[in-house]
């Protein structure tokens, strides 16, 4: 309940104050809440599992987005960063609809 | 049951080896995974033995009271296995049996079942941070969610209603904070020009093109436009200008027509003539002579000659235009001085003739002649203008 309301609470007040992202992250940050995201599926299906921890999730969380936002650098540099990015966003997309997939299973048994 | 179990049992194991702090979350597995793991102990119990030996030194005084160690394992044994998991069975064993007998009894009895059933779900899946959503994961789900159906949804639920204000909460509803904003950021960032940036490079094409297109057509426009306005302000100054002319030309034929005052360069004649001698005829003489010599307007006294001027001698005084004039007569003309004053003094000219009647005729030639008599317009009745 308390994660969902942080979550709530951070929607709104980047809706409110709206911060300026500085412009060396802005090609980061997309790929970072990809990689969240993909951290906070996995944390769910997690806790649905009943294996839930906190540490992990916080590590899962943290490398996901360092991994992916150096992974996209490494790629900006090597003058692929659009195509890398793009590689990026689909093994996540893969991972949250597989963790999606599974959390399905859990809530609704098919 | 058993079988399903056992790759839980094994999560749990993962779990613990990973997470050696465990101790909070941790804590609760064991008690999960031992109920199951008692009753699948026995059977994977040879391979337990097994190790059985590693822990002698402690574990032998242990092991008598096995039956007895269960039940109270049930309630320490969480401890040993939130404390025990990494560092190895062996370890674990040799350090645990001293404080909980039975703890080490179940524990050896999980980990038989990684390598039966483990292994190959786990290697694949065993990517750093992806455990929990590891390859792996595909296959258990179902099993999950047939052993424990109600599992899903009321974990959920639970977790959900009864807000906990724990450690776990707090850090998760931090990052998941740290998540909506980048969330929010993101999504706003992505809407400002999102017309543009989710369009193909096609699209991209076809916009310029648009673009360019509507460019060119606009600076078109605007030459059209710009061409007329300057047609518009040359017409409107060449109307001023033909204004300008008109009103000098009729002020040129004004001076001619007597209808306004003039002024310029011209001479100043004194006719004093006592006798009365001179008639009308000599005037209309004096005139004549001033209009071929140049006069271009000129007035008698305050009567404006024209060109239809009349002169006419009336009983005592001569009548022009009408208008009675005295003597003595003084005639202002506008015009080129060298060629006036010469004009009227030309041997058997003008002069002479007068000073021949008996007058006195003086010719001045000031600076500036003002001729300010005035003769009303006259509008023709039958003439009109044929241009």
């Amino acid at each position: 309940m308390i994660a969902v309301l942080g979550l709530v609470l951070g929607i709104v007040v980047g809706v409110i104050t709206s911060p300026v992202v500085p412009t060396g992250m802005e090609p980061y940050l997309p790929i970072a809440v990809v990689a969240a995201l993909d951290a906070v599926f996995g944390g769910l299906r997690a806790r649905l599992d009943g294996k839930f921890d906190d540490k992990v999730f916080v590590v899962s969380f943290l490398s996901n987005v360092v991994v992916a936002a150096l992974i996209v650098f490494l790629g900006d540099q090597l003058g692929v960063g659009a195509q890398l990015s793009t590689g990026v966003v689909v093994v996540f997309g893969i991972r949250i609809f597989s963790n999606a997939a599974s959390i399905r299973r859990h809530i609704f048994r098919a | 049951m058993t079988e399903q179990r056992r790759p839980g049992d094994h999560r749990d194991d993962r779990w613990r080896a990973e997470g050696p702090h465990q101790g909070p979350d941790g804590a609760p597995r064991p008690e999960r995974g031992d109920p199951d793991g008692r009753p699948s102990g026995p059977p994977p119990a040879a391979p337990g033995d097994g190790r059985r030996p590693a822990p002698p030194t402690g574990g032998r005084p242990a092991l008598p009271p096995p039956g007895m160690g269960r039940p109270i394992a049930r309630t320490p044994g969480p401890r040993p296995a939130a404390g025990a998991p990494g560092p190895g069975r062996p370890g674990s064993a040799s350090a645990d049996p001293g404080e909980v007998p039975g703890a080490p009894a179940p524990r050896p009895a999980e980990p038989p079942p990684n390598p039966s059933a483990g292994p190959p779900h786990r290697a694949p899946g065993g990517d750093g941070t992806g455990d929990r959503d590891g390859a792996g994961g595909e296959a258990r789900p179902g099993a999950d969610g047939e052993s424990k159906p109600p599992t899903g949804r009321d974990a959920l639920l639970s977790g959900l209603w009864p807000p906990r204000f724990s450690r776990a909460q707090l850090i998760v509803a931090a990052l998941l904070f740290v998540l909506g904003l980048g969330l929010a950021v993101q999504i706003r960032a992505a809407g400002e020009d999102g017309a543009l940036r989710g369009a193909r490079p096609e699209d991209l094409v076809r916009i310029l093109s648009d673009l360019d297109e509507r460019t060119k057509r606009l600076d078109d426009e605007r030459g059209t436009l710009e061409r007329q306005r300057t047609e518009l302000e040359t017409s409107s100054d060449q109307e001023e200008e033909v204004r300008k002319q008109n009103r000098e030309r009729e002020l040129q034929l004004g001076v001619l027509a007597g209808t306004v005052a003039a002024t310029g360069p011209g001479i100043d004649v004194r006719i004093s003539d006592p006798g009365g001698a001179v008639g009308a005829d000599r005037l209309l003489d004096a005139v004549q002579e001033l209009r071929a010599a140049g006069a271009e307007a000129m007035q008698i006294n305050d009567v404006r000659v024209v060109a239809s001027t009349s002169f006419v001698d009336g009983d005592d005084q001569v009548l022009i235009d009408g208008e009675p004039v005295d003597r003595p007569f003084r005639i202002e003309v506008i015009g080129r001085p060298h060629d006036l004053e010469p004009a009227l003094n030309i041997p058997g000219g003008v002069v002479q003739s007068l000073e021949k009647e008996g007058a006195t005729v003086t010719v001045n030639r000031p600076d500036e002649v003002t001729v300010d008599a005035l003769r009303s317009a006259e509008q023709p009745d039958y003439a009109q203008s044929s241009s």
